[in-house]
């Protein structure tokens, strides 16, 4: 049985909503059959991981481009992760999270860490050095506004400040280091260590995820 | 400013991905041992992961059918509990927290008090485990404190590799003028031998604690004594017990900027 992709954040709050609920783990339908899938992936049942990859790979994809950015550079990390999820199945543990959560903050991390390799550390430090070089923090801003449009997401980065809201985004949609954030913001190092978990628990809070 | 930060500063940098390398190597150091910042670092990567679920793109065509033929030909990890038991015990002790371990080693005599009785030949045996136990509580203890000098707004890290693989590291604060030393992969000492920290300033080299590494050639110390002035900090292998002034080579040496 093929599914449909999950399509992207629309202007419908309801499906908005059924689908972050999915994503946090609470008990919806979805998430269930997605634990279900997993024990299965990790029996080895391959129609299991087609079934997932339908599921979650446009949304594996998304993360991986907005860091990535480059398209087959990205489509490499996505592969890589999507075999990483079949290898290491059997380390899924539904108690400490959902399944979604397992595999985004896996491919976050392979997205982050190929834009580590790619680029020496002096380069970073040089693109840091050059503001006009980095994607205005705007734009970022508006892109993912426009994708949460009505969403429960968007609402809960309003509640952020701007200082935590920028730390966060330019972490997680632009991977940089706090030390880079701490440049680009002008800001001690330590003030952005501490606005990016503030910032995270607020979203947190908001959006009432629990483990 | 920022003299004494909160110790749980990190997991939200962690979470989303914005620690140095070194760094977060370190950080999942602390994890293993700090339940409270494990808690918070799962809720957290679960609040990433709904920035993230937003931004879904259709992947390429045909990248589905590449990635169910490249499963196809790998091998899939074996369940941990069964593949290898000793190993899960080990995790299980590494997570317990310094008061815990501590209960945990009580209990442990008391057991080994037990067995003694009945089984007398053990003995040697449950003195090593005691041993071991102890050793866990120290490192537990070491690992907080990492932590504490990792939440310093001004640490720098210093990355040496071992003569036989393994990677050491040297995670100071100058304001804090605290340092911790972290081992990856290090094999360990030769029987009856430990290793040893030295602070190197200009009148030598000053003992500054012993470790050894664990069974997956992992430790963390923190190095003791003053390092404001220090040049550099070196790791020798002595005889058990350690040495008042280092006796052989060094096997890394942590130049400070």
């Amino acid at each position: 049985m093929a599914l449909e992709p999950i399509p992207p954040l629309g202007s419908d709050p309801l499906a908005n909503r059924r689908r972050l609920r999915a994503v946090d783990g609470a008990s919806s339908g979805v998430a269930r059959d997605e634990e279900q899938l997993m024990a299965a992936v990790a029996r080895g049942d391959q129609a299991a991981f087609g079934e997932l990859y339908d599921r979650v790979g446009g949304t594996v994809h998304g993360v991986v481009r907005k860091v990535v950015r480059d398209p087959s550079q990205s489509e490499e990390v996505t592969q890589e992760v999507m075999t990483e999820v079949w290898r290491t199945a059997v380390r899924f543990d539904p108690d400490k999270g959902s399944v979604r959560t397992w595999i985004l903050t896996m491919a976050h991390r392979r997205a982050i860490d190929r834009v580590r390799s790619e680029q020496s550390s002096r380069d970073r430090t040089e693109r840091v050095g050059h503001r006009d070089q980095v994607r205005p923090f705007d734009e970022v801003a508006e892109e993912v506004e426009v994708r949460f449009e009505h969403g429960q997401v968007r609402d809960a980065l309003s509640s952020l400040t701007g200082l935590q809201r920028e730390a966060v985004e330019l972490a997680y949609y632009q991977g940089y280091t706090y030390r880079e954030v701490s440049e680009l913001l002008d800001t001690p190092l330590g003030t952005i260590k501490t606005r990016m978990r503030d910032g995270l628990i607020r979203l947190r809070d908001a959006m009432g995820v629990t483990t | 400013m920022t003299d004494r930060p909160d110790i749980h500063t990190l997991t939200g940098a962690y979470a989303v991905d914005a620690l140095p390398d070194d760094e977060r190597d370190v950080f999942e150091h602390h994890l293993m041992v700090c339940d409270a910042c494990a808690q918070e670092v799962a809720e957290l990567q679960a609040t990433a992961a709904l920035l993230g679920a937003a931004s879904y793109e259709a992947p390429p065509p045909g990248l589905r059918d590449r990635v169910m033929a490249e499963i196809d030909g790998i091998r899939q990890e074996r369940p941990v509990g069964v593949a290898d038991a000793s190993d899960e015990l080990g995790a299980q002790r590494g997570r317990t927290s310094r008061f815990r371990a501590d209960w945990v080693t009580n209990l442990a005599v008391a057991a080994a008090a037990v067995l003694i009785v009945a089984v007398a030949g053990l003995s040697v045996t449950i003195a090593n485990l005691n041993a071991d136990l102890n050793e866990r509580a120290a490192q537990a203890e070491a690992a907080s404190q990492v932590a504490d000098v990792l939440a310093a707004a001004d640490v720098t890290v210093v990355s040496v590799e071992g003569p036989e693989g393994g990677l050491g590291r040297i995670v100071a604060s100058p304001t804090r003028g605290e340092a911790v030393f972290v081992a990856d992969d290090m094999a360990q000492a030769p029987h009856e031998h430990t290793y040893e920290l030295w602070v190197i300033d200009e009148q030598g080299a000053t003992p500054a604690g012993l470790f050894d590494t664990d069974d997956r050639g992992r430790a963390t110390r923190i190095v003791t004594g003053d390092f404001a002035n220090a040049a550099a900090i070196g790791v020798t292998v002595e005889p058990a017990g350690g040495s008042p002034e280092p006796t052989t080579e060094p096997v890394m040496v942590f130049e400070l900027g």
